[in-house]
């Protein structure tokens, strides 16, 4: 299992980060499978972005940010100070939303990265320039324009010719910042084709908020909802059988509500004998369809989640406070509590 | 006709106006030079340096000028230039976008674009009394310089501040450091917008009198060295305006002839690269 997970190219532990005093994620965790598509899904303003742009670093840029947990790539803490920032994000290669194509030729914008990296050989640029071009299946369309200003491309173009320029750099993971969004149809289909053929060869993050391109391209998907991690897991699961409810009001285009806390109890601060007690007395007072938040520690959440206590309700959401707490939100079922 | 209607119209004829005074000003200035400057306009003016009792209307012509001028705003130019490019591109994309201190030099440009050249001119004369220098082509370029500094700064300024955040990302995105960034991406992206601030900054500061007449000086002869004095049109047009022999005058206005025309020329050529540059250029 360890080496496993050590193999992961992106790892991210409990990562948090505020704009200013505004929280826009909170203790995310999670592990990116490797040579896979995984979909970051959730509603606008959720963080998308922001989780996106803390993997390459160019969260750095954003006013006022501040960061703080891990995220690893291949297992070296990129938030560490001896990180060297031009190394990590030449491991990653970034869509935007709308295509930033650099002003400069075709050919140009494909080398530049090569070519910031030291790489002089005119053969090697020149071979280059062919492959990633054809690994983004534009080779045919502009070969013979190569020399021609990159800024006439159509944004379908412009958007390969992005996608040709970050392979280029020879990463191992591909970040998409709802690549498609400023596409038209059949162009943004070309890019998912595209992102379905490199699959193998790359780990590749995107983010979208359309649900039928997820449902098309994820592997794995990520759900988060106002900077929380509400659910992650294999593509079919989460998007066929979503475990939580606000996963499932999302992906039936419903209004996701929050549940109304009508109980609380902290378990942080009792010890077994007491914990037990407290937990058999809250559930039998909890009444159906009422809302139970349970505060607990980290250790001891799979053991309550599974406990024949809770059988007879849904788990709404688990939420992490910080790296050793979270909160377990629970509705009580029809049918009633028996031991 | 109601009270709104009645306002469009008093708009309108306010704008058009407004308009009118613009265009109209142009129109005036270049017909009095050219009116009383083209009947003396002559090759010889611009291949001839002035002869003895030229100012009181023997022959010769203002060569020494034209080329003390345009050494002078070249030179000056470089100067600005070499002190505004890293200024702006500090502003622009190491600082945050609402850092104090990025609002503070805005603030200062801005005031020192304000203040009037002839107190450049005093305070360029005041540097060489103090190191003891005589007026030259040097000390010139180095007023003029501060000059049009404030001017090309900000120009420069306006034209990095459209370059989107997103190209920038672009970049780094794919490794790349904060100065390839700035001279391999954002420079290209503005390059047409920045060779515009040049431009208009030379015709500034070669046009203007004040800054240069106390510390560039005046002599007949051609420009030779960094350390001499070195003639200037706006100098020479106000010399020759200053006489009394209507002759000589006609012949001052035939010197801010030429030196319009350079301005002007500089202006058409600006646009014309702005619009035959900007092929990579990304809108
Ligand atoms: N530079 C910033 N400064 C302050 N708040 C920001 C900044 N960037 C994004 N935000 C806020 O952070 C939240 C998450 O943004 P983002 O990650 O872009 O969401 P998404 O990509 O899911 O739409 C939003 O509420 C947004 O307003
Ligand atoms: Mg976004």
């Amino acid at each position: 299992m360890a080496s496993e997970v050590s193999q992961n190219h992106i790892r991210v532990r409990d990562l948090s980060v505020r704009y200013g005093s505004t929280r826009v994620l909170n203790n995310i965790s999670i592990d990116i499978p490797d040579k896979k598509i995984t979909a970051i899904i959730g509603p606008s303003g959720c963080g998308k972005t922001t989780l996106l742009k803390s993997f390459n670093r160019l969260i750095d840029l954003q006013e006022g940010v501040s960061v703080s947990g891990q995220v690893f790539v291949d297992d070296e803490d990129i938030y560490d100070p001896k990180t060297e920032i031009t190394h990590l994000r030449k491991r990653m290669g970034l869509l935007s939303q709308r295509p930033q194509v650099l002003p400069m030729s075709i050919y140009e914008n494909v080398v530049y990265g090569l070519r910031v990296h030291g790489e002089k050989s005119k053969e090697k640029l020149n071979a280059a320039v062919e492959r990633y071009l054809k690994e983004a299946h534009m080779w045919h369309e502009v070969k013979d324009r190569l020399h021609t200003s990159a800024a006439k491309l159509s944004i379908g173009q412009q958007q390969r010719l992005c996608l040709a320029r970050g392979l280029a750099v020879g990463p191992e993971v591909i970040l998409g910042d709802e690549p498609t969004s400023a596409l038209d149809p059949i162009s943004a289909e070309q890019i998912e084709q595209r992102f379905l053929a490199l699959k193998d060869k790359y780990t590749i993050v995107l983010v979208t908020h359309i649900l039928r391109q997820a449902r098309r391209l994820a592997d794995y998907v990520v759900f988060l909802y106002l900077g929380n991690l509400i659910e992650h897991g294999p593509a079919e699961e989460v998007l066929n059988n979503p475990r939580y409810a606000k996963t499932k009001a999302y992906l039936e285009g419903r209004f996701i509500e929050e549940p109304e806390i009508e109980k609380e109890l902290d378990l942080i601060k009792l010890t077994f004998p007491e914990s037990l007690k407290a937990l058999e007395k809250v559930f039998k007072e909890l009444k159906v369809g009422q809302v139970l938040r349970i505060v607990s520690g980290e250790k001891n959440l799979q053991g309550l989640i599974r406990s024949p206590l809770v059988a007879q309700h849904t788990v709404l959401e688990i939420k992490k406070r910080d790296a050793l707490t979270s909160e377990v939100i629970m509705q009580k079922n029809e049918g009633g509590y028996s031991i | 006709m109601d009270k709104r209607k009645v306002e469009e119209y008093i708009f309108k004829v306010l704008m058009l106006g407004a308009v009118l005074i613009v265009i109209g000003s142009l129109v005036f200035i270049l017909a009095t030079i050219l009116v009383k400057g083209l009947p003396t306009l002559s090759w010889e003016m611009i291949t001839k340096t002035p002869q003895g009792g030229y100012y009181m209307g023997k022959g010769g012509g203002i060569l020494n000028a034209l080329l003390g001028s345009l050494l002078l705003g070249i030179g000056a130019t470089i100067l600005a230039a070499a002190v505004a490019l890293p200024i702006v591109f500090y502003l622009n994309l190491y600082l945050r976008r609402r850092s104090r201190f990025a609002l503070a030099v805005r603030f200062f440009l801005d005031v020192l674009w304000g203040i009037p050249s002839v107190v450049y001119g005093a305070f360029g004369f005041t540097l060489m009394i103090f190191f003891g220098l005589q007026a030259s082509l040097l000390a010139g370029m180095i007023t003029v310089a501060l000059l049009v500094l404030p001017i090309m700064a900000r120009g420069m300024d306006e034209v990095l501040k459209m370059v989107t955040f997103e190209l920038q990302e672009a970049s780094l995105a794919l490794g790349a450091t904060r100065l390839e960034t700035a001279g391999k991406v954002i420079f290209r992206q503005a390059f047409p917008g920045i060779l515009t601030a040049v431009l208009m900054a030379f015709g500034r500061g070669m046009s203007d009198a004040a800054a240069v007449l106390f510390t560039a000086g005046f002599t007949d002869s051609l420009p030779y060295s960094l350390f001499k004095p070195v003639a200037t049109l706006p100098l020479a047009v106000f010399f020759q305006l200053g006489t009394p022999f209507p002759e000589v005058q006609s012949r001052g206005y035939a010197a801010a002839l030429i030196l319009t025309a350079i301005v002007f020329s500089l202006s058409i050529l600006a646009r014309l690269i702005t619009r035959g540059m900007n092929k990579h250029v990304i809108k």
